[in-house]
């Protein structure tokens, strides 16, 4: 009996051995083979591709897949990876010594920390000027060559966001504002500290009940704004996550959350929440379900001056040219909860000292970035600058890679691009669209998602925003991160609501400091002059 | 039926009354969820509870159900629990019952060593390492192996057997049965509970899992229900991705959110109630001493 049991144990073991062993073998990728970068008479190069989003599982089995196919003369192994989770999925990947050979890099602060473990691989100026001509150019007038470089490199192709060029909205309802007889939309801080005042004592929505508040979180940052760099665009976190704001002062990157400014602002906003302006609930956010940029408070009438949306979300002039047009999506959204109430787009609050500004988000968007693995075969590199000179370059293209084949995936209307297949459960991304434009948009982009669009921004959105501040990637910002901004997300709340005094600010400056603060200023600013005297 | 005394009454009225509530506050979340499921935006965006629903728009359930995605994975996640619970039991089983023996050769060095499992453990990089070199990658062994042993559950099982009377094995014996006939025909039939009790926790873990189905799994017609639900529920809670364009169509969103969960609570909510009472007996047996 003991016997038997012996010998079945060995054959389990051996048979465990031999298929890890199997395995191992069958499941190496061969090595690419390097050459001459012509690819003229070599078949199709193979590349794994990681620089699109990630919305829906690819695939590239479909007329577009295969026209990027055959006139890059490629083959793409699409990765997906769970937009969700990108850092903890790729993490495990990268840490296991997978990795893709052209990817986007959503956080620009990660490059630093990719070179160091030796996953992004340079790209040399000259091959850009040769492949991507007009691109680098196009990056050259935008000058956000800095956000991608390291140690006087360039690791990465930036790119553009044609949104990050308006600041976001200043929402006002208008109805209210007529309630409560105030005919000019407010511009200074005091017109505005006027109308909410209004808005919470003098019962702008009729229904007899003290239920109406002025503001709440989306608008904080439009007030700090009068008074500097605001020093959190994000109370909610969802926006963009975790992030803290730099702001210039003379040459030097600092952190604006520390500035004095904000601390002035901070000790008007802590008056305006006692007088009862700012919504109590304003902790737990505006947005309390759903897509971020809604704002149930506002929907509901419970306040009556929000933000944080883009020109896009807040759209209230229809396009003649469309009867299906419902403006922006937080407008037509305010509209079905509120058929009477209209809204006016204002500008943001001017300060004591003349500052004005709502948050803009950046013009520099994410990054695509070649490693290591695929930097060992140029003509990886070659194909994808290739890829981005075309997106950049050639209309037809552009519109075939992000919108699809005419008349099948979209129709043209009034120069507009009508997406004729809106079924979410068959995506663009299956249809091989949004995978291969390599994330450029430029004014293509603009062109494709609507003319009236941009010329309803061009008209509404041209006041000053507070854009972030460039700072290059150093190792020390990912380090504290995460601490600094709960550090401070936690003191300004507790200085606006009053649980602690507006001098408490003068203790979260040094504790912000000895965290992490410092170190990462002083690391911030020693890359910057390191920059500047590489180029 | 004797009389109850009023006293007894009071407490039974009471208690009755403080599990009702505690009923109803889990239910409540329950019909908010199916309310809003079959609500238009406006109806989801208003304050104010939504327990029954007064405005029906069921473009949440029609985009769900469309969802080939969604029954796929509904598939995957069947297919996943049943053969993960299988393999579960049998091999707790079978880790378990030898380390009952009092003759199994160096008892004690085989139960530290597994014991030590517990304690020690390579973390999520080896593990990936070993699940990619075993050429495990994008299928569902990957899903199904790693946790098909728990070492706590072995545990538990070889105690709950250790304390099955000996003299019942004995006279078996000496009724001439070998020794595989007393598993099967004595041990296995007194341990049904304790082997439903793993039965019910592998399949809870594995109907809830989706970070190794998101680790592993780069095909997404091999994903489980979990990963796909996670999807749709985090669907447009960031604007991170809008700073590489603009994304219209998430803005309207939260009903297909809240059918998606109807959708996927339903088959639970059906079953639940026959397994619950295996659950709770069984928990129990493995702890007290009867």
């Amino acid at each position: 009996m003991k016997k038997r049991r012996h010998v079945k144990k060995t054959a389990i073991v051996s048979l465990l051995l031999a298929a890890s062993i199997l395995s191992a073998c069958g499941g190496g990728a061969k090595a690419p083979e390097g050459g001459n970068a012509s690819g003229q008479n070599q078949g199709p190069i193979a590349i794994d591709w990681l620089a699109y989003n990630s919305y829906n599982q690819p695939s590239v089995d479909n007329p577009i897949g295969k026209m990027v196919q055959e006139r890059f003369n490629a083959t793409f192994n699409v990765w997906y990876i769970d937009p969700k989770s990108w850092d903890d999925n790729l993490n495990v990947k990268l840490g296991s010594g997978v990795m893709p050979d052209i990817m986007k890099i959503p956080n620009k602060q990660n490059i630093a920390k990719y070179v160091k473990q030796g996953i992004l691989a340079p790209i040399p100026r000259e091959m850009l000027e040769k492949y991507a001509p007009q691109y680098t150019k196009y990056i050259d007038d935008k000058k956000i060559w800095d956000q991608v470089t390291y140690d006087g490199k360039i690791y990465a192709i930036p790119t553009t966001n044609p949104d990050g060029e308006y600041p976001t909205a200043v929402v006002w309802r208008e109805d209210w504002l007529k309630n409560v007889g105030i005919t000019k939309t407010p511009e200074t801080i005091q017109e505005y500290e006027a109308a909410l005042t209004k808005f919470r004592n003098e019962d702008p929505d009729k229904n007899g009940k003290k239920d109406t508040y002025g503001m709440s979180d989306f608008a904080i940052p439009n007030i700090l704004g009068a008074f500097g760099h605001p020093g959190i665009i994000d109370f909610k976190g969802n926006q963009n996550g975790v992030s803290l704001e730099f702001t210039k002062k003379g040459d030097k990157v600092v952190f604006a959350a520390t500035q004095p400014e904000m601390k002035e602002a901070l000790a008007l906003l802590q008056k305006w929440y006692k007088d009862g302006l700012i919504d109590p609930e304003f902790v737990t956010s505006e947005n309390s379900s759903g897509y971020w940029a809604h704002s149930q408070a506002f929907y509901n009438g419970r306040i009556g001056l929000t933000g944080k949306g883009a020109h896009y979300h807040w759209r209230n002039e229809l396009d003649p040219s469309n009867p299906a047009d419902k403006g922006g999506g937080s407008f037509e959204q305010f509209k079905k909860s509120q058929p009477n109430g209209t809204v006016a787009l204002g500008k943001p609050a001017v300060g004591p000292q003349g500052k004005s500004g709502t948050p803009q988000w950046d013009i520099s968007s994410m990054p695509v970035g070649i490693t290591t693995k695929a930097a060992k075969d140029p003509r990886k590199m070659e194909t994808l600058l290739k890829m981005v000179e075309t997106a950049a370059t050639d209309f037809d293209y552009y519109v075939a890679v992000r919108k699809g084949t005419k008349d099948v995936d979209y129709k043209l209307e009034n120069d507009r691009y009508v997406n004729l297949i809106t079924d979410s459960n068959n995506p663009e991304e299956k249809r091989g669209l949004n995978i291969f434009h390599v994330l450029v948009a430029n004014d293509f982009y603009k062109k494709i998602s609507g003319k009236f669009n941009y010329d309803y921004a061009d008209k509404h959105f041209k006041y000053s925003g507070y854009s972030p501040v460039f700072v290059p990637p150093v190792d020390s910002y990912t380090k504290y991160l995460a601490s600094l901004y709960k550090l401070t997300l936690e003191t300004y709340y507790k200085i606006i609501t009053g649980e602690l005094p507006v001098s408490a600010f003068d203790d979260y400056v040094q504790k912000f400091k000895s965290g992490g603060g410092d170190a990462i200023e002083k690391e911030a600013n020693e890359a910057l002059a390191a920059n500047k005297a590489g180029k | 039926m004797k009389q109850t005394a009023f006293t007894d009454k009071l407490v039974i009225v009471f208690a009755y009354t403080i599990l009702s509530l505690l009923g109803l506050s889990s239910l409540l979340p329950l019909m908010q969820v199916i309310t809003l499921s079959m609500s238009p935006s406006e109806v989801i965006n208003s304050y104010s509870f939504h327990f029954i629903p007064l405005k029906f728009d069921f473009k949440g359930y029609a985009t769900v159900l469309a969802n080939e995605n969604l029954w796929r994975a509904y598939g995957n996640t069947l297919l996943r629990t049943a053969l993960g619970v299988s393999l579960t039991i049998v091999l707790t089983f079978c880790a378990a019952y030898p380390l009952t023996k009092k003759d199994l050769p160096h008892r004690t060095f085989w139960t530290a060593f597994v014991v030590l499992t517990m304690f020690f453990s390579g973390g999520l990089i080896p593990l990936y390492l070993l699940i990619k070199s075993l050429g495990l990658m994008d299928s569902i062994w990957a899903l199904v192996l790693p946790p098909a042993i728990n070492t706590f559950m072995v545990m538990v099982v070889r105690n709950f057997i250790a304390e099955l009377p000996e003299s019942l094995e004995e006279s078996a014996k000496i009724d001439g049965a070998n020794d595989i006939v007393i598993l099967f025909r004595i041990v296995i039939p007194l341990s049904l509970p304790i082997i439903a009790t793993v039965g019910l926790y592998s399949g809870v873990y594995h109907w809830n899992a989706w970070f190794d189905s998101m680790i592993y799994i780069q095909d997404g017609k091999k994903h489980v229900l979990q990963f796909v639900l996670r999807k749709i529920i985090l669907l447009g809670n960031t604007a991170e991705f809008e700073m590489t364009g603009q994304n219209q169509n998430v803005t309207d969103v939260e009903s297909i959110k809240m059918a998606t969960l109807v959708v996927s609570i339903i088959p639970l909510l059906l079953v639940y109630p026959f397994l619950q009472k295996y659950f709770v007996k069984g928990s129990l047996m493995g702890a007290v001493k009867g």
